[in-house]
């Protein structure tokens, strides 16, 4: 018999709670975090009319990453505070 | 710090009846890269912890952007996987500490479609103790000890960071690399400095790691001149190459320089500083080269700006290895451009560790 050690990080970091989810988004902001890349930028114009059209969201906010690779920059990750909801983890 | 009384190792234990059960269990959870790995027992693991004066929660840094910590006992087991002996492991919780560092960027580069690995670059007397082979074969596998070291960098991305490929790392293509990448620098058969010393450590025998976040290496050649200058200009092109066809961006960019090429230099009495500066003037492309190479679509309205490979001659990392024969050299790139920055660290510098005075 051969007794051998976890090799994965036991210790995982504190989660942070998920935000409640809104029942609906008729009259809500949304506010877009993109990295930047090129391909986003379809994406997120489809998903803005999506929103407006198909969900009756308000207003949509777009914020741009000043680095793709980084976390959103702090005064990006701030203004979520006055949006009701918030799509980002787009990637290429 | 009283090592006479050891705290406990806290680890899950798993009961295996034998070798090839240890394959299976580590490999079935997704534990491994994929080669078999050493059964990391609890005697493997203390081993290397004793070596490097560690206690098992001691806390070699935590990544910046998920707020891991990771400890030595989970580093150590990682590098016992790998094939390291307690000699090695400093180097590997040194190069993980470097890898921690804000300016390294670790999450992005580990995550990143783009592909890199962690070049890791051994300097000082350490690599003669370890047996590291800073010349034959010099990027690839050339001995025991960088091979091992390598590899333990990237179980420890796996299993401590989740580093899977599909996982959190979403690389497109990879390279190998990611296997192992580590090298030492040929300190004995050079007249230059240790690339750790270029970066401000100490030129005292202080043993240092620098990390990298690495793409592959490009091998160049050029055996028909003695002049520093066309020998440098075919690294030059090399990077200029990248630029066009990888990144246009300015980042660290590592030059390896073989024996053969390296006496040229050496010989017309250039230092790594000259070498940087003149690499730093030829490695740069205006935007507009971009439409020779299929990517006229994002030159736009910018097609004079000047794009240099470094941003300024300290980016570059000069390094003496390789065999002694064969006008060869390599260029290895940045993941990215600037968005992340080597780093280097002292091996063993412990504040806690000074003998108490009088």
């Amino acid at each position: 018999m051969i007794h051998v050690l976890d090799p994965t990080n036991e210790m995982k970091a504190a989660g942070i709670a998920q935000a409640a989810r809104p029942s609906s988004l008729a009259g809500k902001t949304v506010g877009f975090i993109s990295n930047g890349k090129e391909g986003t930028k379809a994406y997120f114009g489809h998903l803005d009319r999506m929103l407006r059209e198909e969900l009756g969201v308000a207003e949509v906010v777009w914020r741009t990453k000043s680095n793709y690779s980084a976390p959103a920059d702090a005064h990006i990750v701030a203004e979520i505070n006055n949006w009701h909801a918030v799509v980002t983890g787009v990637g290429d | 710090m009283n090592l006479s009384i050891k705290p406990p190792l806290t680890s899950k234990v798993y009961d295996v009846t034998d070798f090839s059960s240890a394959q299976e269990l580590y490999h079935s959870n997704g534990w491994t890269d994929g080669l078999p790995v050493v059964p990391p027992t609890q005697a493997a693991v203390q081993a290397c912890l004793d070596w490097a004066l560690m206690t098992p929660d001691q806390l070699i840094g935590i990544e910046p952007v998920r707020e891991q910590p990771i400890t030595a006992e989970k580093l150590a087991i990682n590098a016992v996987m790998a094939g390291c002996l307690p000699m090695h492991f400093p180097i590997v919780a040194t190069a993980w500490a470097a890898m921690m560092q804000d300016e390294f960027l670790l999450h992005g580069t580990t995550s990143s479609t783009g592909g890199c690995a962690v070049l890791v670059i051994i300097n000082g007397p350490i690599r003669l103790e370890i047996g590291a082979n800073g010349t034959f074969n010099a990027l690839a596998n050339s001995d025991r000890a960088t091979a091992v070291i390598g590899r333990a960098i990237r179980l420890a991305l796996i299993n401590l960071m989740d580093v899977r490929p599909g996982g959190i790392d979403r690389t497109t293509l990879g390279h190998p690399g990611k296997f192992s990448y580590c090298i030492a620098e040929d300190e004995e058969d050079t007249t230059w400095q240790p690339l750790s010393v270029v970066r401000g450590i100490p030129n005292d025998g202080t043993s240092a790691v620098t990390v990298m976040a690495a793409m592959a290496p490009r091998q160049i050649m050029n055996e028909w001149t003695t002049d520093p200058k066309e020998i440098l200009e075919t690294f030059a092109a090399e990077m200029r190459a990248n630029q066009r066809h990888y990144s246009i961006y300015g980042g660290n960019y590592a030059i390896v320089i073989p024996k053969q090429l390296r006496e040229h230099i050496q010989g017309a009495g250039w230092t790594k500083r000259d070498i940087a500066e003149f690499v730093y003037e030829r490695a740069r492309i205006r935007r507009a080269e971009w439409a020779d190479v299929g990517k006229a679509a994002v030159v736009r309205d910018r097609g004079e700006s000047v794009y240099t490979a470094l941003d300024s001659p300290d980016h570059l990392l000069v390094v003496a290895a390789g065999g002694p024969a064969g006008g060869f050299g390599a260029v290895i790139p940045p993941w990215m451009g600037h968005k992340t920055k080597a780093v280097t660290a002292a091996i063993g510098v412990c504040v806690d560790c000074e003998p108490p005075k009088g």
